[in-house]
């Protein structure tokens, strides 16, 4: 079967690194196709980018707590360019400050992400939803 | 742009300062001579040079944390409650993301939208948004040394609103907020821009206003080897000596090893002194930043990493400790967590202030090999700038010579990996195009050697992933995943 094409950065003004690179790490070693536009990515180039490879899905990450600003109108910026159907996932510390998590999730789902992780969580767990989401057989 | 280790001319100084202060309209308010007269209107508790020498006098380590939020009313609070109920002997203003990337309107935005939310949007303080007004409300609101802590490129207007604003210490570097903080800035534009950074705190030197300048020792925060961070901090307190700053603090993230966490402080101390020494009336002090890296979420576990980096800065008797808090592994933290973080670390701190760090062979082995290692890399980019520091490092990015791993710059070569050996020191796994001799090449070698053997697993990779999880997981050396 052919690879799964994944866009993958670090949206805004945020510049953590190394989550970004351990993703490229696993995601590849998990028989994807990785397009990584890295740290301070705006929400145009993750859409470019995925325009451009014809992506399957793209994953955006936010550490640094201006996520809710940062993706404000993502999902309608990717339908206007034709990519409503790319999956959008998106993880990290999403908001400022310690705040529920269920209620940030459902801010996110919202807003027109497919899939929201919490931080801290390990590479294992989007990839195996990435294979349900994407029908990919083990 | 000529870029040479030469203190600029105030000329050249005032001319490129007129286009600085048009980047955003705040940069209007600023006023050299007002300035000046407004620092020595400032009572002696809030002055931040100070406060370090007495400390150093004194062999005591004073305690900061990390703080900001988008609106003034509302920092000033957050900033008296770290005061008050954190003890915190000195505060910062951290900096929002916006702001770092010069992106003024975007902070703007964030400010408009707080006030709406009635939240923080903003994970800092936009400094040039709010103004001189804005940053003397904040000072003159405080019983205590401000410092503006942030990642900034470049950072020339944030400096000129933030110190006519009474703030008497800036963090950063050239190196230090470029390769860590940017993915597209030359090493050349920071260096340059920096130099400005240092010259502003040189005119106010000259003016007998002493700024404090502290080189942002942690970098990518992630597995620095010490000789790493070691040639980064005293090549940008070099470069700030040049252009008359004279108030000098170094830093180091902490490892998590004791024996190499104290080692590296002493060292850093030691090595700054002996490159500085062509320059008057420095008075040099150490920072000691409690683990940077992957935090575990539960929070008494938390506390537990806190309490180590508290414990390891008192032992090593650094000037001063920058806290973490028990919501480090969710982001920005509540002001009772950050507090709680601060009376974590003072309890050590106080605990261990008469405690030292005796010498046991392992610690002078550690000593020597950070010296020999730092000593190699230094050696090499002052060759590669036939003695000019400035050019030397630029050549030295481009040669993989000075590298930094996990960093986000293209600037940066990225060939280095570095890994915890057995006792959960930082080595290099691969010194990728370090300068480095047979000897230093092969210590490193023997001691990831060992580890492997114990595992049962060559270095690898993954063993590296392992390492960067392992503390947000309970341990220091991350051991195979079972």
């Amino acid at each position: 079967m052919e690879k799964k094409t994944l866009v993958l950065g670090v949206i805004g003004s945020d510049v953590h690194a190394i989550g970004n690179r351990i993703l490229e790490e696993a995601l590849t070693k998990a028989g994807f196709e990785i397009i990584n536009i890295g740290v301070l990515s705006p929400q145009e180039d993750f859409i470019n980018a995925a325009v451009e490879t014809d992506a399957d899905v793209i994953l955006v990450s936010s550490l640094y707590g201006h996520g809710e600003i940062d993706c404000q109108g993502f999902k309608e910026k990717c339908i206007e360019a034709g990519l409503e159907d790319v999956l959008l996932y998106i993880g990290g510390n999403l908001v400022i400050g310690k705040q529920n998590w269920e209620e940030t999730k459902k801010k996110f789902l919202d807003m027109g992400f497919d899939r929201v992780y919490p931080p801290g969580i390990l590479p294992e767990e989007p990839i195996a939803d990435l294979k349900k989401d994407l029908g990919i057989k083990e | 742009m000529k870029l040479k280790n030469k203190k600029w001319s105030l000329d050249k100084f005032m001319q490129i300062r007129e286009e600085v202060l048009k980047q955003w309209d705040t940069g209007a308010e600023v006023d050299l001579e007002d300035a000046i007269e407004y620092h020595k209107s400032l009572p002696e508790q809030k002055d931040m040079s100070k406060k370090l020498i007495e400390a150093k006098e004194e062999k005591i380590t004073l305690t900061q944390p990390r703080a900001g939020v988008a609106l003034i009313d509302e920092h000033v609070e957050l900033l008296k409650f770290l005061k008050e109920e954190g003890q915190a002997d000195l505060l910062p203003t951290t900096i929002d993301s916006y702001t770092r990337q010069n992106k003024y309107q975007e902070a703007e935005e964030g400010i408009k939208q707080s006030k709406t939310e009635e939240r923080s949007m903003l994970n800092g303080f936009p400094a040039v948004n709010h103004g001189i007004k804005g940053c003397r409300k904040v000072i003159e609101s405080l019983d205590a040394p401000v410092q503006v802590r942030h990642g900034t490129p470049d950072a020339r207007l944030l400096a000129e609103i933030t110190l006519a604003g009474g703030f008497t210490s800036y963090e950063g570097g050239g190196i230090s907020y470029n390769i860590p903080y940017a993915k597209d800035v030359s090493i050349e534009k920071t260096i340059y821009d920096w130099q400005y950074v240092d010259r502003l705190i040189g005119y106010y030197e000259e003016k007998g206003i002493s700024i404090n300048r502290e080189p942002f020792g942690p970098l990518t925060g992630t597995l620095v080897p010490p000789s790493i961070s070691h040639s980064v901090a005293i090549i940008e307190g070099l470069l700030a000596a040049e252009q008359g700053v004279k108030n000098i603090t170094l830093g180091y993230g902490q490892c998590g090893n004791l024996t190499q966490d104290v080692a590296a402080i002493q060292t850093l101390e030691e090595l700054a002194e002996e490159y500085l020494s062509e320059y008057d009336d420095i008075v040099l002090t150490t920072v000691f930043h409690q683990w940077m890296g992957g935090f575990p979420q539960d929070e008494s576990q938390a506390f537990g990493v806190i309490s180590w980096g508290g414990a390891t800065a008192a032992l090593a008797q650094a000037t001063k400790v920058i806290v973490k808090t028990p919501h480090e592994a969710l982001g920005v933290p509540t002001k009772e967590a950050n507090a709680q973080g601060l009376k974590t670390t003072k309890q050590v701190v106080n605990m261990l202030k008469d405690q030292h760090f005796m010498p046991n062979g392992v610690l002078e082995k550690e000593k020597e090999m950070i010296k020999k290692e730092t000593k190699e890399i230094l050696n090499r980019v002052f060759e590669l700038g036939k003695g000019d520091l400035a050019k030397g490092t630029v050549r030295a990015f481009e040669a993989g010579v000075l590298d930094i791993p996990f960093a986000p710059s293209k600037y940066n070569a990225g060939n280095l990996l570095p890994a915890r050996d057995n006792n959960g020191a930082v080595r290099y796994l691969n010194h990728g195009n370090l300068p480095f001799s047979e000897e230093v090449i092969n210590f490193n070698k023997e001691k990831l050697e060992e580890r492997g053997k114990d595992e049962e697993r060559d270095p690898s990779f993954q063993m590296v992933i392992d390492d960067i999880y392992a503390i947000g997981k309970g341990m220091l050396v991350g051991k195979p995943r079972t």
